[in-house]
């Protein structure tokens, strides 16, 4: 799941952060001559920089090989299923809620008022998926339930009071 | 304005506010609330840009050009790192450029709105509305911890008796920042599929890259100036040298969250405010309070005491926790500004709650030492360094 794979990445990277102060710090309190510690350091950093340049371009490129925006290829047996989505203070018309498990979805999102959210959840309440419900655009968001269930329609922009109301459900058979 | 329109005329919009809503509360509050609220934001605003243009007047009389005052003269050679402006006026004009920016930006989606509400037949286009906003948004709340860095560069070298020079390294880290700091807004349209692919792209490629001026540069050149240079710790200090660690660690869950495969989950959720906490909360107001603390020393004979200790830790701790919590939150998808939680979102959310109490209470000990600070300030005569019953 990418929250775990997020979570996970995030704390390794904050404690080796909290690492690298905490050792400086503990270290502070010995007085030795800068001019060497500058050379030292600096010839560390060509490196340093060199590496964390390589790492990010190395992770950009993976990452963005493939693109929720990007619609999937279909086969001409597996043609998607178009479901309209307006959004509106405070609800959501969705012109079908019941799908099959495997069944390609495409929801075409949209607002007939303010900004809102339009975020999927599955049963255990972790987000699959979302996109932008806006005036004027219809934005695509592209799913294939893979387990039967109560899924469940939060809205994840604030759109006024009842912003918290805002949800819709959606059952997914065998 | 902005006071009065939220609690006398129930304006409830937030100040994140994404067009129409102004107009469009569902009969929560109305065109009064509304126009209070919006207009107070432009004069606001107004004030701000009316501060930036004469900063940035300043600078070019002084230094000839926003760009001479960037050192670009000294990164392309015409002038040696020895006649380089100093970093706080590096930071001033990055600020300046990039702020001027948001607030026009702003200032724009503001009138934009403003007509709205008052003639609802007036309309926008939406999406451009959301790119001026997030425009301004991002960039105005960004800038605060570039502002606040001139406290750390000047304030570090102090306590550590070591120079940080300006060299072409670190002119050319704050011209990235400037120009990675204007662009990289898309990073919060990247669930905006309507936006063209290259600017979403563009916002994630971007997002990592403005990582790269903190990492290599200001952060590394903190711990280098600090290392082994026998520092005096205090109050002061320990704040200075805790906000570079906020804002380092603080812009891990930023890069992770500036990925779009990661933001398709994450966009919304708490992992948001937890990522900018760290970064604001122990980054950029670390460095204010660290500031605050730095003036009440030089400008005082006043002692930090055990409360002034029990703060410093208890700040740490507090926002650890607090945006600790808001990261566990986003990472379970709990949505940002619900009014109501579900039970598995709870747990975070007291701890969470319990941090910002703590917060609150170590907050309240800085403010009450600089309240100090300016009475016995008040209370001491400027020539002889003597208070008034010395004098007496």
């Amino acid at each position: 799941m990418m929250q775990t794979v997020a979570w996970v990445v995030s704390l390794v990277f904050m404690l080796i952060v909290t690492a690298v102060f905490g050792i400086v710090a503990i270290k502070s309190t010995e007085e030795r001559d800068y001019t060497p510690i500058k050379k030292k350091w600096y010839k560390a950093r060509t490196f340093y920089g060199v590496i964390l340049v390589v790492s990010m371009l190395v992770v950009t490129i993976y990452t963005l090989r493939d693109l929720p925006y990007n619609q999937p290829v279909y086969s001409a047996e597996a043609q998607p299923t178009i479901v309209d989505v307006e959004a509106l203070q405070f609800g959501w018309e969705l012109s079908e809620t019941e799908f099959k498990v495997g069944e390609p979805v495409e929801f075409h999102v949209t607002s007939k008022d303010v900004n809102h959210g339009f975020g999927l959840y599955d049963e255990e309440m972790n987000i699959l998926t979302q996109t932008q419900a806006m005036p004027d655009y219809t934005n695509k968001v592209y799913m294939t339930f893979e387990e039967p269930g109560t899924y469940e329609v939060l809205c994840m922009e604030y759109c006024g009071l009842a912003h918290h109301l805002m949800t819709a459900e959606i059952t997914v058979t065998e | 304005m902005v006071i009065i329109g939220v609690f006398s005329f129930e304006y409830a919009s937030s100040w994140t506010f994404l067009y129409p809503l102004p107009q469009l509360s569902a009969n929560a509050w109305g065109t009064a609330g509304a126009l209070l609220y919006l207009l107070g934001m432009l004069i606001l605003g107004v004030g701000f840009l009316l501060f930036y243009l004469d900063a940035g007047r300043a600078i070019i009389k002084n230094y000839g050009s926003l760009g001479k005052g960037l050192g670009w003269d000294v990164i392309s050679g015409k002038k040696s790192e020895d006649n380089a402006p100093s970093s706080t006026v590096i930071a001033s004009t990055m600020v300046i450029i990039v702020n001027v920016t948001a607030l026009t930006a702003g200032a724009t989606v503001l009138i934009m709105n403003v007509i709205n509400v008052v003639n609802p037949a007036f309309t926008v286009d939406p999406l451009l509305a959301k790119n001026l906003t997030y425009a301004f948004g991002h960039i105005f709340a960004n800038s605060i911890i570039y502002m606040g860095v001139i406290a750390v560069y000047e304030i570090l070298q102090e306590y550590t008796k070591r120079p940080w020079k300006v060299n072409k390294v670190f002119l050319v880290a704050w011209s990235m920042s400037t120009f990675f700091t204007l662009l990289i807004y898309t990073h919060h349209l990247l669930m905006d599929s309507v936006m063209p692919a290259w600017m979403l792209i563009m916002g994630q490629a971007l997002s990592y890259a403005n990582g790269l001026p903190v990492l290599v540069v200001t952060a590394y050149g903190a711990l280098m100036i600090v290392y082994k240079s026998g520092i005096k710790w205090d109050i002061g200090s320990a704040l200075i040298f805790t906000s570079m660690f906020g804002w380092v660690v603080g812009v891990v869950p930023a890069i992770v969250d500036a990925t779009i495969v990661v933001n398709e989950v994450m966009h919304n959720t708490k992992w948001v405010p937890g990522h900018f906490h760290m970064y604001m909360a122990l980054g950029a107001c670390a460095m204010i309070f660290g500031f605050m603390y730095y003036l009440a020393r030089q400008d005082s004979h006043i002692k930090t005491n055990m409360a002034d200790r029990f703060g410093f830790i208890g700040y740490m701790i507090a926002i650890i926790g607090l945006s600790g919590s808001f990261l566990m939150s986003g990472a379970l998808s709990t949505p940002r500004r619900w009014a109501t939680h579900i039970p598995e979102w709870m747990g975070p959310a007291i701890f969470g709650g319990v941090a910002g109490i703590l917060a609150l209470v170590a907050t309240t000990i800085f403010v009450i030492h600089f309240i100090r600070f300016i009475l016995i300030r008040n209370k001491t005569d400027e020539r002889t360094g003597m208070n008034k019953k010395q004098l007496a």
